[in-house]
């Protein structure tokens, strides 16, 4: 069985062992120094939801109409699209204007956008955007 | 970057399927009848559009370019997944949303976005037959990746969407977390075999492995990483160890959705298997004995070599012994899909040298046979709800002697009754391991044949010879022309096909023109 060299393959893995040990002990002291040390201080003042804040008024267990999640997700899927076109604006400055490059930058970016734009046509058409 | 115009032309196919599929997301949410009913017909024109565009960009400059591993295995492998992706389509034609549109059309029901499926089925559907093909173009690890990717996310949501149901909405979940598992197994091989070879391009990846293999042999931890693929793969294959998902979710998808689940994530997942093992290679391996003497072997490396023996042997034994017990049609028919899995692992053990030819040719008739069963069941209905049990279809040949014809021959087909195309594929895999010494394996497919004659053989005995009982007689055929369409045209097919056999052996033969084995990588290495 040669070439099995297992040790040296593990080897380089070491360094991933260490940075888990080292979480788990930085985790441990801080648990454990903070239930030795910290102040305690128990009541109905400090088990309050906000606890320095405003007091809280009516139940947290409040229904909302679902439209608002639909619409919430929506929101979320196009904001994220938007940001990919950051790093690709930054990218595309640096690339000669009228190269093939470019212009096959353009094309992808392009691609990118149409989708998005029938992703839009079909949520309105779907009636996320409906509220009667 | 270099060819990039010629690598996007290559992928003229995918393209033409990924804008049909934005297309008919938004043609099936429309306010007209008429334009939501041409959302199949758009779906099947992309597919023929997909396999004319296949044939005008596959030329060899382009693929000279791609730098692929099997540079012709999309030019059959990407026909085969259009022409059954069409069949695929007009088994779901008939059923999907078809209660809502006859209340839309009676009048009962007013049209509601929100409740119409259509749309986002058919797309779903392309987007994952788009997903299989991009994995039989993949030159890298990353790109195979999001192509197994794209086959399934669109599964998880078929399963869900298509029937409102709580047995479809848990099959589904079951589908999303086991296959999220898998995927991770995937992924951790991937990265393994990046680890053990410093490169994700598998041309690349081929060449320093064959330099391992010409040296001290492939590492550890590129052996681990192709065994963990292996593993992580049998999870789209409905091999075992994963293949318990598959009864449940077929039981629980809808019937067109458990046609799309038997053949589409299987296909895919042959490719990507097949893909990862050649850039491992069928040969060049070595043992290296005590007195450092080097002995040569043909084949797999011997530890992925036991692997996937095991996993294939135990793929048939497992998934021919669990349909014998089952009574519902479609865990029945999970079954035999990871049986047939099982058949199929032989031809990718066996390797270029036939196997993966044999498997692809395997791969039509079982894609042909799935068609021609769901076919008829699609076309079946018992009280508006779908035919699920051997009971329901005692009789079928007085009420429809033709679906019962159409029935008793694929079953035949899977069973592996010659003259019939199912037979003929499985013979040819059967001949091609014994050529390739796995005579073991081929001794186990015979006998699993046997044993699966015991529930193909209800099939034909629940159509043909029971007589009608209360249940049978509330069974109808449903209103529409497309499944029973698609079987009819299947059914034939495999009653024809076997004339034309040696023609399609020859045309599967060729996904593995241009392949460079390991071992005849190691040669022009130590010439140079």
């Amino acid at each position: 069985m040669n070439g099995w060299n297992l040790s040296s393959d593990l080897a380089a893995y070491l360094p991933v062992l260490m940075v888990c040990v080292m979480a788990i002990v930085f985790a441990a002291i801080n648990i454990v120094a903070s239930l030795l040390l910290g102040p305690k201080a128990e009541g109905a003042v400090k088990g309050m939801s906000y606890e320095s804040g405003m007091d809280p008024i009516g139940t947290t267990h409040k229904r909302f109409n679902v439209r608002f999640y639909i619409l919430a997700m929506t929101f979320l899927l196009f904001d994220i699209e938007i940001i990919f076109l950051y790093p690709w604006a930054l990218a595309f400055t640096k690339l000669e204007p009228g190269s093939a490059e470019a212009g096959l930058f353009l094309a992808r970016i392009g691609v990118f956008v149409g989708t998005s734009v029938i992703a839009y046509v079909y949520a309105w058409k779907k009636g996320v955007f409906r509220f009667d | 970057m270099v060819d990039m115009s010629q690598t996007v032309a290559l992928l003229a196919p995918e393209i033409v399927l990924f804008v049909a599929s934005m297309l008919v997301a938004v043609l099936g949410l429309s306010r007209s009848t008429g334009i939501r009913s041409l959302v199949p017909w758009v779906c099947v024109a992309a597919l023929v559009g997909s396999i004319l565009a296949l044939d005008a960009v596959w030329t060899p400059e382009r693929i000279q370019g791609a730098r692929l591993l099997f540079p012709m295995l999309g030019k059959y492998g990407k026909a085969l997944i259009a022409l059954i992706g069409i069949g695929l389509v007009a088994v779901s034609a008939g059923s999907i949303d078809r209660r809502y549109e006859e209340a839309v059309a009676r009048g009962r029901a007013s049209f509601d976005a929100l409740r119409v499926v259509r749309g986002e089925y058919y797309a779903f559907l392309l987007l994952s037959l788009t997903g299989a093909m991009l994995v039989m173009s993949a030159p890298d690890l990353i790109w195979l990746f999001l192509g197994l990717e794209l086959v399934s996310l669109p599964t998880y949501i078929m399963v869900a969407v298509a029937r409102t149901g709580r047995r479809s909405m848990e099959a589904a979940m079951k589908y999303f977390f086991l296959g999220a598992l898998a995927t991770a197994v995937t992924l951790y091989g991937f990265a393994m075999l990046y680890g053990a070879t410093g490169t994700m391009q598998l041309i690349a990846m081929r060449d320093v492995l064959a330099e391992q293999a010409a040296g001290p042999g492939l590492s550890t931890t590129a052996l681990l990483g192709t065994i963990l693929t292996v593993l992580g793969l049998c999870f789209k294959l409905a091999a075992v160890p994963m293949h318990f998902y598959a009864p449940d979710v077929y039981e629980g998808a809808p019937l067109p959705v458990t046609a799309f689940l038997s053949f589409t994530p299987k296909i895919a997942g042959f490719s990507a298997l097949i893909t990862v093992l050649g850039a491992v290679g069928w040969s060049g391996h070595a043992m290296v004995d005590h007195d450092g003497v080097r002995i040569a072997y043909e084949g797999l490396p011997q530890p992925v070599t036991a692997v996937l023996w095991m996993v294939a042997a135990l793929t048939m034994v497992l998934g021919n012994i669990g349909g014998i017990l089952q009574t519902s049609l479609k865990r029945t028919l999970a079954y035999s899909s990871i049986a047939n899995s099982g058949y199929m692992l032989v031809g990718v053990i066996v390797g270029p040298k036939g196997g993966i030819g044999a498997m692809y040719l395997f791969m039509l008739g079982y894609g042909v046979m799935t068609i021609a069963t769901f076919g008829v069941l699609a076309a079946l209905e018992r009280k508006g709800e779908e035919v699920d049990s051997f009971e329901s279809l005692a009789g079928l040949r007085a009420a429809h002697p033709g679906l019962a014809f159409l029935l008793t021959v694929s079953a035949l087909s899977l069973l592996g009754v010659p003259p019939l195309f199912g037979a003929l594929a499985k013979i040819v895999l059967v001949f091609v391991a014994f050529e390739g010494g796995q005579a073991s394996l081929a001794a186990v497919l015979l006998l699993n044949t046997a044993i699966g004659a015991v529930y193909y053989l209800r099939f034909v005995g629940a159509a043909v010879v029971n007589p009608q009982n209360a249940k049978s007689q509330e069974v109808v055929a449903i209103p529409h022309w497309w499944p029973k369409t698609a079987a009819i045209v299947a059914g034939l097919g495999l009653i024809v096909l076997p004339a034309f056999l040696s023609r399609l052996v020859d045309a599967s033969a060729t996904t593995v023109d241009g392949y460079v084995d390991l071992g005849e990588a190691v040669a022009s290495e130590t010439e140079r």
